[in-house]
């Protein structure tokens, strides 16, 4: 036991030690002398995350007084643990989150308005994609610039294309799905398939944005484009759902009760012949040994849609003004044609600015194509702040209605739910 | 005081054996093994994921053994990661926190069971009330609390606000009530204060629930990935568990395989102390003359 | 033999003339030594789990968010809790998710510690050793597991179940099945733990007993009813509130399996503490849902240990 005691002891002193240490590595101890240090926290993990790091080094170099330092940690780790950075100002100064999560945080005030930086021509926004800018505004004022807006799009399994003979990809609905039926293969009868034609999840899909991209390929939306009325029950949804629930049930062209990350693994396992993903679903295929394509998602009866992935950069509520200054100048910077086709480049995702177009970045094969596809590309929910409860919603409807309820009951179920989320 | 010593449990054991015979053992011990076994296939998933291809870990159809052994996953976990780093972190935060809670633990816990005080039960359930908050309700005043003391991405922002818990007290507290008093009140009329009464004849007793104690706590904190997240930004600070969670990748896609051997090595260290340390449990309790 | 339980430590009196001190026996060296022995663990506590939850009580009654000044808003999170259709049925799916996982979880641990403390049983260190595995691997590759296994188009179980016919279905995404499944996933992460202290207990029983009850001539069944049920009263009453606590702050286990699908039917109070506290950024709301949920689960242990009390009691006297 003494033993014990003195080992506590020591890990005590020990301790108190370290404290001593690294406790003073505040980032503005150095603001005295004109030094402006900020941090930032990024998801970026893969090889965008080298690229991103690489742009902020080339700021740093060009700045006399501004050094941004970069911490990588997860999109959903950032949002775990913002809140409690923030809480003691010990968070970052800019960071970048999933565009789902921008505008609760803009509503708490947790972010710095960036309205008077769009309005300055120096900020280079005036250049960024509407559609994607338009993920930034909750209640009419702006709070990030957009780093990410990448359309889904459909991977599919090239060999299973072949052994079904079919040689081009489908643009309209109709297509798509008698496609989808042809590579449904039942070998031994027995009423479930052993391949799917598509693997089309009925809830939480990738970055939720499956069925808002189907609603609006027949004309119809979740919520008013202001995002303050629930529009979910429309008679497009209806029959957008009934559709699709169709396909599913009759058809067999999906597995029932898949979620976002089942129609990954039943894709990457062979099972699946196309799957609605994102871009990064092509460096699991590789890994996977598939040998795919990527394709726009077909056209609905009205519209070609894709709804987005989206991230966002944003300047934290910490910040004093010195700083804020000098996260904007890095914004401005991030958001400049050079570094624009760097970052696009660098982290295959497609260019944010409209005036680069796919012969920009045709280096890239992934990011031309994407590009190509681009154009059709919306928000998800923009300015929504309570998105959790109204996707929540969309979900319960999609997968009761995927499982044989009554589309037009459960939609008008999921209004209910989403009005009151909006209004909530 | 009556000490049955280990002879007489021989006896017993010998009379089951010579009653039932070897076969009956023996069947027990298969049917025991095939429960265990079942209940070990996720185990066993795990540890054969680790050595699949990535190309192998989602294929159709499923098998147990990979087709191909590889060590790709385990040499992608120690090129992808600050693994050596890591560690040390995690056996710190961890090793710290546990000897801490140990120690303060056991003390208060000896307040609790043997001094009898006006208020003793209050305090008692006051403790075991602090475990029905959930964390998720306190961790922002913690952590405000950890920063203003200028404690975050340190140690002792780690360690202090865990020295000691009251899951240790009450589970202690609940060992050391069943302890016989007749030990440590034959040491009080020898003479012997509280605190020699504690170190000499309540703890050696307690070895079995000290160790169990220890290992809960070494393996709550060991495998703790939110509180190691929010405590420390600076990834010089971070511990196994919440470094892997850099493995992730664009879209929440884990790469499993490395995930797995991943997992494989941070476990690695646990399952070894329970090895060495559970032999104890029966020669402390054996030693100790207490049955 | 001590049979003293929770309720009874006070009015303890040492045995015969042994211990002469009295509770009261109030010198100022016995309370220093009182003092000393709980100041540490006292002073940790009240710093960091008194004070935050104190902060958190104050939280409850504003409109915190985490961010800028909180307004005080009297009790309008608690009358929410109540009126919000959502958190209520979130009550009810964590009461039938507790119901189910302390009961299984405490008798599957309680069998096994048994069966391996059983001197019948060769090579017990190698089954004590391996069955508590489940509970030091990580959550997140536990997951990752036992999705492997039940994925109902390329898991491992439905392969091998569809070969002989059988065709277990989506189990995580059936709203009936989905909140049993994830119980069994709990109850097989945390059996090891339940099974380790059981075990420490099991260890503690005086051999003498047993001794004694076979020379009365008890078999198996009246042996662990007449001396194993009673003389681990102690360490059951432990098990049974922790379990309690454990069950009714159910979250990372149902987070990762089916994150409260389908439907919410596996929602559970604490998710929506979470929802609401790092994803609403409610902290006041989150707050107050906590300490609902606290005197709740006090009420029931409270409970629990009046029960197990008696129980002890009686079977002892």
């Amino acid at each position: 036991m003494k033993k014990l005691i003195s080992v506590a002891a020591t890990a005590a002193v020990v301790a108190i030690a370290l404290s001593g240490c690294s406790g003073s590595a505040g980032s503005s101890s150095d603001q005295a002398n004109g030094k402006v240090a900020l941090t930032f926290w990024h998801g970026y993990t893969e090889a965008d995350g080298g690229v991103l790091d690489s742009i902020v080094n080339d700021f740093n170099a060009s700045q006399s007084n501004i050094t941004i330092s970069t911490q990588t940690k997860t999109w959903s780790v950032i949002d775990d643990t913002l809140l409690p950075a923030l809480s003691s100002k010990n968070g970052p100064d800019i960071v970048a989150m999933t565009s789902d999560r921008l505008p609760v945080y803009a509503q708490k005030k947790a972010l710095v308005n960036l309205d008077d930086f769009y309005a300055q021509d120096s900020s280079n926004t005036k250049a960024l994609k509407p559609e994607a800018v338009n993920m930034e505004t909750v209640s009419g004022k702006k709070y990030g610039v957009p780093s990410g807006f990448v359309p889904l799009s459909v991977i599919y399994n090239k060999t299973l294309f072949a052994q079904a003979g079919i040689t081009t990809f489908p643009t309209t609905w109709d297509q798509w799905v008698a496609d989808a039926k042809k590579l449904t293969v039942d070998s031994n009868g027995d009423g479930t398939p052993e391949q799917y034609g598509l693997a089309l999840p009925d809830h939480a899909t990738v970055g939720n944005g499956i069925w808002p991209s189907l609603f609006e390929g027949n004309g119809g939306s979740v919520t008013s484009s202001d995002g303050t009325q629930a529009t979910v029950n429309s008679q497009a949804n209806i029959d957008t759902l009934t559709y699709w629930a169709g396909a599913i049930q009759k058809d067999k062209i999906s597995p029932t009760g898949l979620d976002g990350i089942g129609a990954d693994k039943l894709f990457t396992a062979g099972k699946a012949a196309m799957e609605v993903g994102g871009p990064w679903m092509a460096g699991v295929a590789t890994t996977s040994n598939i040998d795919y394509g990527l394709a726009a998602i077909p056209a609905g009866p009205k519209a070609q849609v894709a709804s987005a992935i989206g991230i966002s950069l944003a300047v934290t509520a910490q910040t004093d003004a010195t700083k804020q200054v000098a996260a904007e100048k890095f914004l401005a910077y991030f958001n400049d044609k050079t570094t624009a086709v760097k970052w696009s480049l660098g982290s295959g995702w497609p260019p944010l600015r409209t005036d680069i177009s796919s012969a920009d970045v045709n280096s890239n094969a992934t990011v031309a194509s994407l590009t190509e596809i681009a154009p059709n590309t919306v928000a998800l929910l923009p300015g929504v702040v309570d998105s959790a409860d109204v996707l929540t919603a969309v979900d319960t409807a999609t997968q009761k209605a995927v499982a044989g309820g009554d589309p037009k009951q459960l939609l008008d179920d999921a209004q209910t739910s989403i009005q009151q989320a909006l209004k909530g | 005081m009556t000490t049955f010593g280990q002879p007489k449990a021989l006896t017993l054991s010998g009379t089951h054996t010579r009653r039932r015979g070897d076969p009956m053992r023996w069947a027990y011990f298969a049917g025991f093994l095939i429960v265990t076994l079942a209940l070990m296939l996720p185990v066993i998933i795990i540890v054969l994921t680790a050595f699949k291809p990535a190309s192998e870990v989602n294929a159709y159809p499923p098998t147990l053994l990979p087709h191909q052994w590889t060590l790709d996953n385990f040499a992608a976990i120690f090129s992808q990661l600050p693994f050596g780093r890591l560690l040390g972190n995690s056996f710190a935060f961890a090793g710290g926190v546990t000897i801490f809670a140990l120690v303060f633990d056991s003390l208060a816990a000896y307040a609790l069971a043997r001094l009898d005080f006006r208020g003793s039960r209050v305090l008692l359930i006051v403790i075991v009330a602090s475990l029905m908050i959930p964390f998720q309700a306190t961790l922002i005043p913690i952590y405000q609390l950890v920063s203003q003391l200028g404690w975050v991405n340190t140690f002792a922002g780690l360690i202090a606000p865990r020295a000691a818990d009251a899951f240790g007290i009450f589970f202690l507290r609940q060992f050391f009530v069943s302890l016989p008093r007749d030990l440590d009140n034959a040491a009080r009329i020898d003479g012997a204060s509280e605190w020699r009464v504690f170190r000499s004849v309540v703890l050696p007793n307690a070895v079995p629930a000290l160790l169990t104690l220890g290992i809960f706590t070494f393996v709550n904190n060991w495998n703790d990935l939110l509180w190691p997240l929010v405590f420390t930004t600076d990834q010089n600070m971070g511990t196994v568990t919440s470094g892997l969670t850099l493995l992730t990748g664009p879209g929440g896609i884990i790469p499993q395989g490395v995930m797995m051997a991943g997992a494989l090595v941070a476990v690695l260290p646990l399952a070894i102390m329970f090895l060495l340390v559970q032999r104890r449990f029966i020669e402390s309790v054996a030693s100790t003359g207490l049955k | 033999m001590t049979t003293a339980r929770l309720q009874r430590t006070r009015p303890f009196r040492p045995h015969g003339q042994l211990g002469g001190r009295t509770p009261l026996n109030g010198t100022f060296k016995r309370r220093a030594t009182i003092v000393g022995f709980l100041a540490p663990a006292l002073v940790i506590l009240a710093a960091f789990v008194g004070w935050p939850m104190i902060s958190a009580l104050r939280l409850s009654f504003t409109d915190a968010s985490g961010f800028g000044t909180p307004t005080f808003v009297g009790l309008d999170n608690y009358t929410r809790i109540f009126t919000d259709p959502e958190i209520l049925h979130s009550m009810g799916n964590t009461a039938y998710y507790a119901v189910m996982f302390t009961p299984v979880s405490i008798a599957v641990a309680l069998m096994l510690a048994l069966a391996i403390n059983s001197p019948r049983l060769p090579f017990r260190s190698f089954f004590r050793s391996t069955l508590f595995l489940p509970f030091i691997i990580s959550l997140a590759v536990a997951a990752f597991a036992w999705s492997y296994l039940l994925d109902p188009q390329i898991g491992l179980l439905n392969y091998w179940l569809a070969a002989v016919g059988i065709h277990l279905g989506n189990v995580l995404q059936d709203p009936v099945l989905a909140m049993p499944t994830v119980v069994l996933v709990a109850v097989w992460k945390n059996f090891g733990f339940y099974m380790v202290i059981f075990l420490a207990g099991l260890q503690e029983i005086p051999t003498s007993l047993y001794e004694a009850a076979q020379l009365d001539g008890a078999n198996g069944w009246r042996r662990f009813t007449n001396v194993t049920f009673p003389m681990l009263s102690n360490t059951m009453a432990f098990v049974v509130v922790v379990a309690l606590i454990a069950a009714l702050q159910a979250f990372d286990q149902i987070y990762v399996l089916t994150g409260g699908g389908p439907y919410r039917s596996t929602e559970t109070i604490v998710m929506q503490i979470y929802q609401s506290g790092f994803k609403d950024l409610d902290l006041g709301f989150a707050s107050a849902l906590s300490y609902v949920l606290l005197i709740v689960t006090l009420l029931l242990s409270l409970v629990q240990f009046l029960f197990f009390g008696r129980r002890g009691e009686a079977n002892n006297s």
